[in-house]
């Protein structure tokens, strides 16, 4: 067959043949070259390769500042209705859903959360997502050649900042949880889940780092990047929660002895202003001109409400005169029917420039966590005195030290000061062991088993490792 | 037919049908045929270099009734170019006294004659029954009779395409071709086909595309639409690319299906390959033809949704269930806010309207031996059933011309068109609100004609019409082939292709969207823009030879390919207007975000080759490679080496057969064997790099990192084997295919689902498993009757496909485990084993596999639903009776799939349900198909549901049987016309449905999206 072919080829023409190399030559140019010019593209310009990413500020910060968007847009901290205000608010005590029931926020609502429930699911994606990002930074640092000590320093300290932040809401979210502390998938997707107490030493530890590595000055004026105090108010919530009554008290007290940076605001209504003195960390709003989605979610016109109100319970429970009823809480009425919305982002619109951010970290929650670990820790004098500080501001008679069952009294200020702001009073109910008691007395889905969300059922298909679902799903 | 029961029972049916019309056809029998496989090739002369002296040669061509035959074709042995006979049967070529002349006609037999220095030759061809010698099937980079292919082929003509009222060409081919399985996604005009080629390939679902190439060129079928803008009108991946090629531009489509066909795409022919090929000029009389239909559409599968009474039963039995009393406040539906004896028909008020459908095209060709060409225009335009004026239509122009040099050595040709389309649709398909409305749900207007809200208690469905998509698509494909003979049998040829395709997308959510209780303005209206372009451009050079040596005929082709494509795409989200009538203007927004900004670039480069070889025509031998490169792959993986060998033997040619077995008049065995590759995995994925997201903080916009990062994958191979055999009967009245296919892809380039604690759903990475696509491919074709006022003809696909996971290393430990049983198809679910109600609490129990009390995932999800057709294929007739004639085609599908009564909400909650939901449990001892009412306030009933939706019991047959096209066409006789020839058509498309599926379509099996519409339309061709 060749031969023939060969034989063939041989026997012609001249011209033929010169015709037939010189064409065999440019096909062959293309064939025999397998020149990979032929095959290599540049990067697009909407895309920078990592190596370059770390070696220069801008778009170093430009990376960490991207978690802090995702959490404010995305996932857990949003103000929208895929965040943990919203949809925690609904499952515990504050708000009631005037929408249909037969749907996934609505399971939230009737505490009928099945391991398919999309938000379910976002919280703990979008969670690992940012996670993923906060490593992503942690290794591109520790590779980085060119950054200057400060600002790696001050850049790795907020990414361990974030990455204890989200481990911390996904912990008392879902319970034991695997800690991700690497972007390495192959370790990442066999992971196991690990006990709540070991979650909480690594929240700790990084934390304590971070603490380390961040400045005492704010980045930029608005506080919207975490300084050390800030840490050290995250810190304190985290030993709060974790039992460690003593190391909670010293980090509130450190926090609250830095008296030039932070003050409780006399005024309740500029408590959520952007420029607000109790302010350790908040979310910069999406740009110039835009305020909360906090404010976007919750505030209505008309009765009955389309989406949420404020529920009865939580309205019921402030005490007569208290001004944060007053400052905090709008009521809507159309003459025969009240309802009520939360009022502490009053901006729904756009402004000329931006008005309100939303605040993660604030001065009140630290007096707070001061004054339950004073208490915990017998000091009821010490927790008193806190507690009245925002008993001042909100016009109600100071508390004496016998009066009433402290803690009952701190986890009432914690509702009342505290209500759809993060989901803390579901963390609260839990963390004080009322959550059956209270939940169960006035919400009729409610059981003991819902204390802790269901894991994404996907998981359980793509990791062998994870263990077997949370109890009652 | 409504009984599809299995295999078993189908097949002997069709055996059965087509033995009768065999029987039938053969009594029938009454013409002349004449046996058309016994040409042998005649030797070519080798010697001459010295191009001959060109004579006129001139004659008329005509039937064996003497009736002039327009069409002709006439071609030189073994030289390019040649001619066409005109209306009247008239012809005129450049020939030399040596030549021998070629004139074949479809449907006709070939006849051969040596010039011999005559200078008019008058031919007579004989009908013949079929002429696998004449048809010549585009293969791509070749051409190859249908008698002498050695691969895998399917072909559908312009003939076939035009009896159908589609607007995709994919459409027109659903059922038509064995291993082709074509599923339309949406009933709303524009939408989108997913095609599969002989099975699912690869592990990723949206890499089992086939390659699809327009006169030579590449088309891309990456959508450029942007789901955040189509996502709620048009599902999947939005509109169709292939909307912008006309189809009734298209000559030709071909589909390449085995390793031999395929295995000169290399990279890109691991799923097949479809090849359009559009209209060309012909030479003759100009003639002028011009063509128009119009008609209407509508949904006509809806499903048997509760009445007032029934819902509201549904509902207070679910709250007693609960032992919920009072209805909760916002129980509006039963706690008496709403009228409780009010009742909408959602589906008719909301999909029950018709659509209108309108269709106008002509076209001129003519030209001379020298110069030929062809100009065509078309509008289309298409409405939809949704109330409000909703519109798709679009224009087209497509120019062939072609010019041949007077000593026929050179042939330049350029081909274009140019589309443009405008859909102009609602933002969101209410398929799925018309199905979960309450049936008492308030009317739609309040007394003043303006959007009942109802004091908030619903969600007014007719707020979707606020919302608007509107696209518009231009298309621009063109191609050019300069081709130069430079010895008799030597060629040089080079085609040059470009497309180039824009698209622009808007997305209008005005704040008269929402609910006024939310007190918004337009500074909370919101546009979605998408724009984008991608072009492209292609080179081969090609080289081929052809020659004849004794017995011995030889093709051997060498060519080489270089392509770029870049794509851009921009979408913005514009927020915030000051009035909602500037809505669609960016400049108005108060805010513009860029949600994302890609730009894309693609390389590749290749060389191939074949070589053909033939003995006595009757053995064949076809060799093809390719070398392949793609940018697509980093360093070190980026080239591919990809071929075939195919082979076939023509039995029937052999003169032992002849003697023996005289009825068979055809007999080929052919077989191919070969490695072709894909690289369907979209650009860059092999970099590690941060993309912009597009979302602000403080003022920066932020960096992400895009994936997680993988360097080292390769290209996906794909092996494929095929076994067939061809035969015609008494004189090819009958032809029989039956054909085997085996392919095996491996090294499977996929995104690995991972746990979202690695930070994303997925990496992209070969894996080393191995799925298999084998089957078989039964065709029969039939003229059942031939008589000269009176003709028949049947032809039936059915094709019987198998997937199959053969390996997978390491599955149980893999993140796969859950996802895959070895052994079985791919398209399969792990579900729960469904095991009946309790019949003491009225929920449904399911299998306790692994017996720990508990029903869990994925512990307990160990049964196995298989989605994958058992068998499916179709059934076309034409029936011709003097000037009438009449196609009906058939298609038939065998299929589990998901039962529609689990897809929609709880039974018991707030939405619509189907009938069958009333048989359920009530009272303890009950044994029902359906579980307890419930509200949502019964946990055990809630998580049943959330099972049941994932088990055995969610699974229902889903197999169908559609009178899929009708088409009658009346020829008016020429006495009452003069100079004009003129058609009269009606056609239909999808009329009739049998099956026992319950929801709206077993195609689409969707509740969010519009069933395919049934389309009947008349119209009128005239030709002058």
């Amino acid at each position: 067959m060749t031969k023939f072919h060969i034989k063939r080829l041989v026997g012609l023409h001249g011209r033929f043949l010169n015709h037939f190399k010189s064409y065999l030559l440019l096909i062959s140019c293309i064939a025999m070259l397998s020149c990979d010019s032929l095959v290599e593209t540049d990067i697009p310009d909407s895309q920078l390769l990592s190596e370059g990413v770390f070696e220069d500020t801008t778009t170093a910060t430009a990376a960490q500042l991207d978690l802090y968007a995702d959490l404010r847009d995305n996932t857990l901290l949003t103000g929208s209705s895929q965040g943990i205000t919203y949809l925690m608010g609904l499952y515990a005590d504050e708000l009631d859903y005037y929408m249909s029931s037969t749907s996934d926020p609505g399971e939230f609502y009737i505490n009928a959360l099945v391991d398919s429930n999309q938000y379910v699911n976002l919280f703990w994606d979008g969670g690992y997502n940012v996670i993923y990002g906060a490593n992503s930074i942690l290794e591109g640092l520790k590779n980085s050649t060119t950054l200057s000590e400060a600002e790696a320093s001050r850049l790795k300290g907020e990414a361990l900042f974030t990455r204890a932040l989200v481990h911390l809401y996904l912990v008392n979210l879902y319970g034991d949880i695997p800690y991700i502390s690497t972007t390495a998938y192959q370790e990442n997707s066999k992971v196991s889940r690990m006990p709540v107490s070991r979650v909480y030493e690594a929240i700790i530890r990084d934390l304590q780092d971070a603490k380390q590595l961040l400045p005492e000055e704010y980045i930029t004026a608005d506080r919207i990047r975490p300084n050390k105090w800030a840490c050290a108010g995250l810190l304190a919530r985290v030993y709060l929660y974790a039992g460690k009554w003593e190391q909670a008290g010293t980090e509130a007290s450190a926090v609250i002895n830095q008296k030039t940076l932070y003050s409780l605001e006399d005024n309740l209504n500029n408590v959520f202003l952007k420029e607000s003195q109790e302010t350790l960390w908040q979310l910069s709003s999406l740009s110039n001109g835009y305020n909360t989605l906090e404010a976007t979610r919750f505030i209505f016109e008309e009765v009955p409400p389309p989406t949420v109100a404020l529920t009865q319970e939580l309205i019921g429970s402030f005490g007569a005169g208290d001004l944060r009823l007053q400052s905090w809480v709008r009521a809507v009425s159309d003459g025969t029917q009240t309802y009520y919305h939360a009022f502490k982002y009053k901006e729904k619109t756009n402004t000329v420039t931006s008005m309100e951010y939303s605040v993660v970290l604030r001065l009140a929650e630290i007096y707070l966590i001061r004054a339950e670990a004073f208490a915990r820790m017998g000091d009821a004098n010490g927790a008193t005195a806190d507690l009245n500080s925002l008993h001042d501001r909100a016009d109600l008679p100071n508390l004496s030290v016998s009066e009433g069952d402290l803690l009952d009294n701190i986890l009432h200020e914690r509702r009342v000061e505290l209500f759809t702001e993060f989901g803390h009073r579901f963390f609260d109910l839990k963390r004080f062991e009322k959550a059956q008691d209270i939940l169960g007395a006035i919400k009729s889905g409610w059981q003991a088993t819902d204390a802790l969300l269901p894991i994404p059922q996907d998981e359980f298909a793509v990791n062998p490792n994870l263990g077997s679902q949370n109890p009652g799903y | 037919m409504k009984n599809l029961h299995g295999k078993a029972s189908l097949i002997p049916i069709l055996c059965l049908f087509m033995i009768t019309h065999s029987l039938l056809g053969s009594t029938l029998f009454n013409s002349t045929f004449n046996h058309i496989h016994n040409k042998a090739l005649n030797p070519g002369s080798l010697n001459p270099v010295v191009w001959p002296q060109q004579q006129e040669v001139q004659g008329t061509v005509t039937d064996s009734r003497g009736q002039p035959i327009p069409g002709v074709s006439i071609q030189r042995k073994g030289a390019p170019g040649g001619s066409s006979t005109d209306l009247k049967g008239y012809y005129t070529l450049g020939a030399s006294a040596k030549d021998t002349l070629l004139f074949s006609y479809l449907g006709h037999q070939t006849v051969t004659i040596p010039v011999n220095g005559h200078s008019v030759i008058n031919v007579q061809l004989q009908q013949v029954a079929t002429a696998l010698e004449a048809i010549q099937l585009n293969a791509g980079y070749y051409t190859v009779t249908d008698r002498e292919r050695t691969g895998s082929i399917a072909r559908m003509t312009a003939a076939s395409i035009g009896q159908q009222p589609v607007t995709n060409p994919l459409a027109s081919l659903q059922g038509r071709m064995p291993g082709v399985q074509i599923t339309q996604n949406t009933g709303v005009p524009g939408g989108g086909f997913d095609i599969k080629i002989r099975g699912t390939n690869s592990l990723r679902s949206n890499a089992n595309d086939p390659l699809i190439i327009v006169d030579g060129v590449p088309y891309a079928t990456e959508t450029l639409g942007y789901d955040q803008v189509s996502g709620s009108i048009l599902p999947g991946l939005g509109f169709s690319p292939l909307n912008s090629i006309n189809p009734a531009d298209i000559q030709n489509i071909e589909v390449l299906k085995d390793a031999d066909a395929t295995a000169i795409y290399g990279s890109r022919g691991a799923n097949g390959v479809v090849l359009i090929t559009t209209k060309k000029g012909r030479s003759g009389k100009t003639q002028l033809m011009l063509n128009a239909y119009s008609g209407f559409g509508e949904v006509t599968h809806t499903a048997d949704l509760l009445k007032t009474a029934q819902y509201l039963e549904m509902r207070r039995e679910a709250f007693a269930n609960d032992g919920i009393s009072p209805y909760p406040a916002n129980a509006y539906d039963v706690n008496g806010t709403w009228d409780q004896d009010r009742y909408t028909d959602w589906q008719d008020e909301l999909l029950g309207g018709t659509a209108h459908f309108f269709n106008a095209s002509a076209s001129v060709s003519g030209g001379d031996a020298q110069n030929r060409f062809l100009l065509s225009s078309g509008y289309q335009r298409e409405t939809t059933v949704f109330s409000g004026d909703y519109r798709y239509h679009k224009g087209s122009v497509h120019l062939n011309l072609t010019h041949r040099s007077p000593n026929e050595r050179f042939l330049a040709q350029v081909t274009a068109s140019y589309l443009t389309d405008t859909n102009n649709l609602p933002g969101n398909d209410f398929t799925s609100e018309a199905q979960r409305l309450a049936p008492n749900a308030p009317p739609v207007y309040d007394e003043e004609g303006n959007l009942n809200w109802a004091n908030s208690t619903w969600n007014n469905p007719l707020r979707l019409l606020e919302d608007a998509y509107l696209a518009k698509t231009h298309t621009l494909i063109a191609n050019g082939t300069l081709q130069y003979t430079l010895l008799p049998g030597l060629m040089l040829k080079t085609s040059l292709g470009y497309t180039e395709n824009g698209v622009k997308e808007l997305k209008t959510s005005p704040s008269t969207a929402y609910n006024p209780a939310y007190g918004v303005g337009s500074e909370s209206s919101a546009a979605f823009h998408n724009t984008a372009d991608q072009h492209s451009w292609i080179l081969e050079p090609q080289l081929s030879w052809e020659q004849d040596m004794d017995a011995h005929h030889l093709e051997v082709l060498l060519g080489g390919t270089l392509q770029e494509q870049k794509r851009e795409q921009f979408g913005q989200y514009a927020y915030g207007f000051s009035s909602n009538s500037l809505i669609t203007n960016l400049s108005a927004a108060s805010s513009v975000y860029i949600l994302n900004d890609v730009d894309t670039a693609y390389k590749y480069a290749a060389a191939f080759g074949r070589v053909n070889y033939q003995y006595k025509g009757k053995y064949l031998l076809n060799l093809t490679g390719r070398r392949d490169g793609s940018s697509r792959f980093g360093s070190g993986k980026q080239w591919g080496n990809f071929g075939a060998v195919g082979a076939a033997w023509i039995f029937t040619e052999e003169a032992w057969l002849q003697n023996t077995l005289p009825f068979i008049s055809f007999g080929k065995l052919r077989g191919s064997y070969g490695l072709t590759g894909s690289d369907q995995i979209g650009d860059y994925q092999f970099y590690e790099t941060f993309s912009v997201t597009g979302q602000s903080y403080g003022g920066v916009t932020g960096l992400q990192p895009t994936r997680l990062y993988n360097p080292d994958f390769g290209w996906e191979s794909n092996r494929k084997t095929e076994l067939a055999v061809e035969l015609g009967f008494f004189k090819d009245r009958i032809n029989l295919s039956a054909a085997y296919y085996n392919n095996r892809s491996s090294n499977q380039l996929v995104g690995i689902p991972l746990p979202a604690t690695t930070g994303f759903g997925s990496i992209l990475s070969n894996l080393d498993a191995t799925v298999e696509n084998k089957g078989w491919e039964l065709e029969w074709h039939s003229f059942n009757v031939q008589a000269l006022d009176f003709k028949w003809e049947t032809g039936i696909n059915l094709t019987i496909p198998e997937n199959k996971l053969v390996s997978f290393p390491g599955l149980e430990s893999s993140t796969y485990v859950n996802q895959y049983v070895i052994g079985e198809p791919l398209n399969i679910r792990k579900v729960f084993q469904y095991t009946g109600l309790d019949s003491e609490t009225g929920v449904y129990q399911f299998e306790d596999f692994n017996a720990d009390g508990l029903i869990t995932t994925p512990e307990d999800r160990q049964a196995v639903v298989r989605l994958d057709p058992d068998f499916y294929g179709g059934m076309s007739n034409t029936l011709s009776y003097k000037n009438w004639q009449l196609d009906f085609f058939v298609q038939f599908v065998k299929q589990e799939g998901f039962d529609y009564s689990f897809q929609g909400g709880r039974p018991g909650g707030t939405s619509n349900q189907p009938l069958e939901i009333l048989d359920r449990w009530q009272e303890p001892g009950d044994q029902k198909p359906i579980q307890r009412f419930t509200s949502g306030g019964y946990d055990a009933a809630n998580r049943a549901y959330s099972n049941v939706r994932s088990s055995t019991h969610a699974f229902a047959d889903a197999s169908y049987l559609r009178l899929k096209t009708v088409s009658l066409s009346f020829n008016v006789p020429e006495r009452y016309l003069r100079q004009v020839k003129c058609r009269l058509y009606a056609q239909g498309q999808n009329l009739l449905l049998f099956t026992k599926y319950k929801g709206y379509d077993p195609e689409n099996q969707s509740i969010s999206s519009l069933p395919p519409l049934r389309v009947i339309t008349t119209g009128i061709e005239l030709t002058f």
